[in-house]
């Protein structure tokens, strides 16, 4: 597989001190937010016991699984482990980190030591993201004004107006997400019902 | 004292015990061995509900079944602004999501009785249906968000966000994943940082809004 | 091809009085179907090929699709006058029947999962305790186990040490002793018996032995349901599914000692189902 920059979700999704499942590259990812915004993307797993750090707490700048609340800090380096207060955790405790950046309203994801910035999206709002049961190929014969692989592109009309629309494409073993931005000047609620109706086109497509 | 014959597993039965805690309301909790018991389908039982059912609340005389029923009671008796505002508009809706979270416990409840106490039935249907509505759920609170809203009528939580709550937070119990719902996620979790706010088995404690305690 | 060591041990498949009140249970147990029923009196489990060997205890219907290695282990307690014997029905997990019992011998995840009832912050630091397999029965036995455990929900005054005793009985069954609050020279005893219907997905039956005359029995069910709903979607949420016997994927600490020993239990007997053998 080609290393390239995966959409994971909307930076609007994720507050401050929360974490969220995520995918990106054959991996489950726990994405999280620490208390002061800095963003992480880890493997979504912890090593004492393989539980899923995305269902873990963030407090200050570190995540804790819901477990046993062991501790890590942004570098993925386990700090405490609360069963034992007074240890200092070894080193080799480790959470394997992706590179993870937001970059016009959109979470990205990628291999760690990926060089490079994702695909730019310029003069777009984020609007929400959209899980789908078909396909990209659906998606696209449902709506034949946009194009593109990785990112759709497309002027459509919402509300009776000509708006702009991206569809950074999420494929994942659940299924298809789509990351909607629209032109800065759309109504949002005509283009979330917009999508709405994209998505029913799309998946009785898919179901034909 | 008002009882509530109770049942700690119950979806419905929870909704009341947390309207109650949010507003303040002591009750004597009377728990039912609705599994593996099957007491509320009782000959006894059926002398307090002849439905059968689960949360039966007793006040005095009064015995209410149907927990979105007993929302609205709490909800007059100690703290009316939970029912939303006062305009038509508004309580319309209420009675709309009311209404909502019935679907919600016949699909995302259901289901949740499937995979955790066996009971039998057409799951793939649940679970679309309980998709079905999450999507919906999910269409109406992005849409609250754009205009600066976090509940699902008016700008304070109400017996909406309460009734549909339990239902849509233990949907993984049933094999429905919220990954797909970034708004509802967000929204069950302003619900769970409420003041007052208690969990039940299969809704965790946040305990991100509790300090790291000092390593003595 | 499952293992004979696997076979040939014994298994809850369903609770007694529900059988003989005339349930006809369908169910699965090492992926294989079953049925188990009431027939003039006597509790039958027939599989594909034919009826499995079938004993009853604690209150639980218990199966064994192979020859029977030795007869079901025993619970002393569970005939002792003046024990409330609880029943606390069937739940469904899905994951390894192997992390349903290694879940139940932990104690260090008290604080975060069963918060404000079993344990709570700070209080999380878990005392060395004592592990040891023994030879005679081939159990797994934790003993000298401690935690503090608060006796009010938000305050630290005024709490408890709870000890406890866990034991590994069975491949998918373990006892846990517990203080006993209203006697000081008995322990309380809740089982885990778990049915394995397939490596990922299993049936777990709690029950319990304790003396209580007071607590109505609908709470007692209510209390050990909700103890064990607070675990469910932690065990649902373990990657890998199958338990690793091997070192190297997972990181234990002092805290674990019962889980490596059961761990270590597991392989050396061959009781692979519901694992994994290549640390991935």
């Amino acid at each position: 597989m080609t290393p390239r920059w995966t959409a994971t979700g909307l930076s609007q999704d994720l507050p401050k001190a929360v974490a969220v499942a995520g995918y990106g590259h054959g991996h489950d990812l726990a994405v999280w937010r620490s208390a002061t915004g800095r963003l992480q993307a880890w493997n979504d797993r912890c090593p004492h016991r393989g539980m899923r750090l995305s269902h873990g707490f963030v407090r200050g700048e570190t995540l804790a699984c819901i477990y046993h609340g062991w501790v890590y800090g942004t570098e993925g380096g386990c700090k405490h482990i609360p069963a034992h207060p007074a240890l200092t955790p070894p080193t080799t405790i480790t959470v394997t980190a992706f590179a993870c950046v937001e970059q016009d309203g959109v979470i990205w994801v990628a291999p760690a030591d990926m060089a490079g910035s994702p695909p730019a999206i310029s003069g777009m709002q984020p609007l929400r993201s959209i899980s789908l049961t078909c396909g990209v190929a659906d998606v696209l014969a449902a709506e034949p004004t946009l194009s593109g692989q990785d990112v759709l592109r497309g002027l459509v009309q919402i509300g009776g107006q000509t708006c702009g629309v991206c569809l950074v494409v999420q494929d994942s073993p659940a299924g298809l997400t789509l990351h909607v931005l629209c032109g800065l000047g759309a109504d949002k609620v005509a283009a979330s019902r917009w999508v709405e109706d994209l998505r029913r086109r799309a998946e009785a497509k898919g179901a034909a | 004292m008002i009882r509530l014959y109770d049942y700690v597993l119950s979806a419905s039965c929870y909704k009341v015990r947390l309207m109650a805690a949010l507003v303040g309301v002591k009750m004597d909790h009377e728990a039912v061995d609705f599994h593996p018991g099957r007491a509320h389908k009782s000959v006894a039982f059926a002398q307090l509900n002849p439905a059968g059912t689960l949360p039966v609340m007793v006040d005095g005389a009064m015995i209410l079944t149907e927990s979105t029923a007993i929302l609205v009671y709490l909800a007059k008796l100690a703290g009316p602004q939970w029912l939303g505002p006062d305009d038509a508009k508004a309580a319309a809706q209420v009675q709309q999501w009311l209404s909502f979270s019935g679907r919600l416990a016949a699909s995302l409840g259901m289901a949740r009785l499937h995979d955790m106490l066996l009971y039998q039935g057409d799951i793939d249907a649940w679970r679309k249906d309980g998709h079905a509505a999450l999507r919906e759920l999910e269409a109406a609170l992005t849409e609250r968000r754009f205009a600066g809203g976090e509940w699902l009528v008016g700008d304070a939580p109400s017996i909406a966000d309460i009734a549909c709550f339990p239902n849509v937070a233990l949907s993984q119990d049933g094999g429905v994943s919220l990954d797909a719902y970034p708004s509802v996620r967000l929204w069950t979790r302003r619900i769970r940082a409420l003041d007052r706010f208690i969990e039940m088995p299969g809704i965790h404690r946040l305990h991100e809004l509790s300090p790291a305690p000092k390593v003595a | 091809m499952i293992a004979a060591e696997v076979l040939n041990e014994w298994y809850p498949v369903a609770m007694a009085a529900q059988i003989r009140a005339g349930q006809r249970r369908v169910t699965q147990l090492l992926g294989q179907t079953i049925t188990v029923d009431c027939q003039e009196g006597a509790i039958v489990v027939i599989g594909q090929g034919g009826a499995l060997h079938v004993t009853e205890a604690y209150g639980h219907v218990w199966a064994c699709p192979g020859t029977p290695a030795h007869d079901l282990f025993p619970i002393p307690e569970a005939s002792e006058p003046g024990r409330r014997l609880v029943d606390v029905g069937v739940v469904r997990v899905k994951c390894s029947p192997l992390r349903a019992v290694e879940n139940f011998l932990d104690i260090a995840h008290f604080p975060f999962v069963h918060t404000d009832v079993l344990g709570a912050e700070p209080h999380t630091e878990v005392n060395r305790y004592e592990v040891q397999i023994r030879e005679d029965s081939d159990e797994v036995w934790a003993t000298k186990v401690t935690f503090y455990q608060p006796q009010a929900a938000k305050s630290s005054e005024g709490g408890i040490v709870t000890q406890y005793m866990y034991r590994v009985a069975a491949p998918t069954a373990a006892v846990l002793y517990k203080t006993c609050p209203n006697r000081t020279d008995a322990w309380d005893v809740i089982g885990i018996f778990v049915q394995p219907l397939s490596e990922e997905l299993c049936d777990v039956w709690p029950w319990m032995a304790l003396y209580d005359d007071v607590s109505p029995q609908a709470e007692l069910i209510a209390f050990q349901q909700m103890i064990f709903l607070q675990d469910r979607s932690i065990l649902e949420n373990q990657i890998p599914r199958l338990l690793p016997l091997d070192p190297g994927m997972e990181i234990p600490t002092q805290a674990d000692l019962t889980s490596i020993a059961y761990r270590r239990w597991l392989k050396k007997r061959g009781l692979t189902y519901g694992a994994q053998m290549v640390a991935a």
